[in-house]
């Protein structure tokens, strides 16, 4: 408790001293909670389609950024697409992060042969471009929502359970360690309470990287066509259906694209803003 | 030397046998009968079973295993699910070399200018330039590729019609690809440029260097850059990792007759023989890359030896 209690207004000094991150962290913010009450924003459906009104420009009050090919309303659509967004990435890096710790945790208390074998595992997936992982398995087992967070998760957990190993194997000679284990306590209570709790600040700032990383991957993925199905929304979907009209209504792909680029780069700031200051090394540097 | 040499590439024969083995159950699990599409409407069971038995579908599972595996050392991958008038072998040597061409060409552009402007952000540090290259690197791994490639097509191709908006062949066709296809590559290969050349500096031959009256270009050709120089061969064999994957998009966009273009359509229509092969082809790649990228480390590094 009385972590949270310091670690909270440590975290708004930090934004403070970092514009850009707050910055990101305030766009995140908002996206989020428009993702949120999308529907109750706009009043559409994101899937209604309006024939009469195709390629509308935008209007207060009826489409504040106009309407698609189809009439359906566009700021609709972005939010949906927010929400695809934000859910499979954030559904992927949840998965990532559990078999992630869990992987490397083992790997790196455990160590000798055990570790040697898990770690070959990673190198062997992390060797493989993400994208083409994700190919195979929304390629061959179809593009469902879940088999798109399986794909992502699959794409991802190697990086993080690299990292969570490198952490757990620095920290498994500390005196505390030692301590806990001449007390008597158990292999799993030692992994539990002492080691788990220890890389969770990793964890965080490796975390939100990744939720970029895998919303990127998702937009590709659906713009290729191999990833979220029409007529659900999702930003690269989005941007690969208007493609075609990319002359005559530019913004059709226009904002989608900004939206998407717009929350990858609040999260790479943010990411990179928090690994800074969560690594002891780095902080005493800037400090 | 040798030893390593040896056993690296024996490494990889494993490696290449585990994804044979991986990609031949995706296909044998995956949902949809192979049979069924094949035959369409002129479906019976008995047909079925003939043709079945005619493509060694009712074998033994280990029997197909094996059987595939030996084809696929054979370079003989079948033939095309959707159109079997067409042998996969074929599709790949068509396809596969305007792939490889289009990554290698993304990647030259990449490495020279990410040397180039890494090289340049760490020697002026904290300087306007400095910025501003960091301000593109975070810009080029955050903006995606197919909206890098609307923007340059909007502008170049559509606007002011300087470049074709799409197609292959012609040495203007090719620019705009194979500068989206370069983006994402060139801010890593800066990035990491920039940081490894930046570490190097602060070591003390460096000083040394410096202080015995050497003049700074040659203290950076000399001391830095060759000190400076493996991870940054590291990153470019990762970069042409990212163009191989990276032509998923470009080859779409620009309506490119590709090898990443071939597996798209394949996934579009279920054709599994194709992407089953595509997905093979493209493991091989990456070992064989993977294998070039360790290589070279040993290679260049004397204080690495294994």
């Amino acid at each position: 408790m009385r972590a949270r209690g310091t670690r909270r207004p440590a975290i708004l000094r930090l934004l403070g001293q970092d514009r850009p991150a707050a910055c990101a962290a305030g766009l995140l913010l908002l996206l989020v909670l428009a993702a949120v009450v999308a529907a109750r924003l706009t009043g559409y459906a994101y899937d209604h389609q309006d024939l009469d009104h195709p390629f509308r420009g935008p209007e207060a009050g009826r489409w504040w950024l106009g309407t698609d090919q189809y009439g359906r309303d566009l700021l609709t659509r972005v939010l949906y697409g927010a929400r695809v967004s934000l859910a499979v990435g954030s559904s992927a890096v949840a998965a990532e992060s559990v078999v992630g710790v869990a992987w490397g945790t083992i790997a790196g208390f455990y160590g000798g042969r055990l570790d040697a074998a898990l770690m070959r595992v990673v190198d062997l997936l992390i060797a493989f471009p993400s994208l083409l992982l994700a190919v195979l398995v929304t390629g061959i087992f179809g593009a469902s929502l879940v088999n798109i967070v399986l794909a992502l998760t699959m794409t991802a957990w190697p990086g993080m359970a690299r990292t969570i190993r490198s952490e757990v194997v620095a920290l498994r000679e500390r005196d505390y360690l030692e301590a806990a284990r001449g007390l008597g306590a158990s292999p799993a209570r030692i992994l539990a309470r002492h080691l788990i709790p220890n890389v969770v600040h990793l964890l965080g700032a490796r975390a939100t990287l990744d939720v970029s990383a895998l919303i990127l991957n998702e937009a590709t993925l659906s713009f290729i066509g191999i990833g979220v199905q029409p007529p659900r929304p999702s930003w690269g979907l989005m941007i690969s259906e208007s493609f075609q009209f990319l002359q005559s209504h530019p913004y059709l792909v226009v904002v989608p694209a900004t939206a998407l680029s717009v929350t990858v780069v609040s999260f790479n700031l943010l990411g990179e803003t928090l690994s800074e200051w969560l690594d002891p090394k780095l902080r005493q540097r800037t400090r | 030397m040798i030893c390593f040499l040896a056993y690296r590439v024996g490494l990889t024969l494993p490696l290449l046998l585990g994804a044979a083995v991986v990609i031949f159950l995706a296909g044998h699990y995956a949902p949809g009968d192979p049979v069924q599409v094949l035959l369409g409407d002129h479906y019976t069971p008995e047909a079925a079973a003939h043709m079945r038995h005619d493509l060694g579908l009712d074998r033994p599972f280990v029997v197909q295993l094996a059987a595939y595996i030996v084809h696929a050392a054979a370079f003989d991958f079948g033939v095309s699910y959707v159109n079997p008038a067409r042998r996969v072998r074929d599709i790949v040597r068509q396809t596969l070399p305007i792939s490889v061409r289009l990554a290698a060409c993304a990647v030259l552009l990449a490495t020279i200018l990410g040397v180039t402007l890494g090289v340049g952000a760490a020697v002026y540090p904290r300087s306007v330039v400095d910025r501003l290259i960091q301000i593109g690197v975070i810009a080029g791994l955050s903006v995606p590729s197919f909206v890098t490639g609307a923007i340059l097509v909007l502008l170049f191709a559509l606007r002011w019609r300087l470049l074709p908006v799409a197609g292959w062949g012609s040495p203007q066709a090719a620019v705009l690809p194979v500068i989206v296809l370069a983006a994402a590559p060139l801010a890593y290969i800066t990035r990491i440029s920039r940081a490894s050349v930046r570490q190097v500096m602060t070591e003390d031959y460096v000083r040394t260097a410096r202080s015995k009256g050497l003049r700074a270009p040659a203290v950076l050709l000399r001391h830095v850059l060759r000190n400076a120089a493996l991870p940054i061969v590291t990153t470019v064999g990762m970069a042409f990792g990212y163009a191989i994957t990276g032509a998923f998009v470009v080859e779409v966009i620009f309506n490119i007759p590709g090898m990443a273009r071939v597996a798209v359509d394949a996934i579009l229509q279920r054709d599994y023989t194709i992407i089953q092969t595509a997905v093979l082809v493209y493991t091989t790649l990456f070992v064989v890359i993977n294998l070039v990228v360790d290589l070279s480390y040993a290679f260049l590094n004397p204080r690495v030896r294994y």
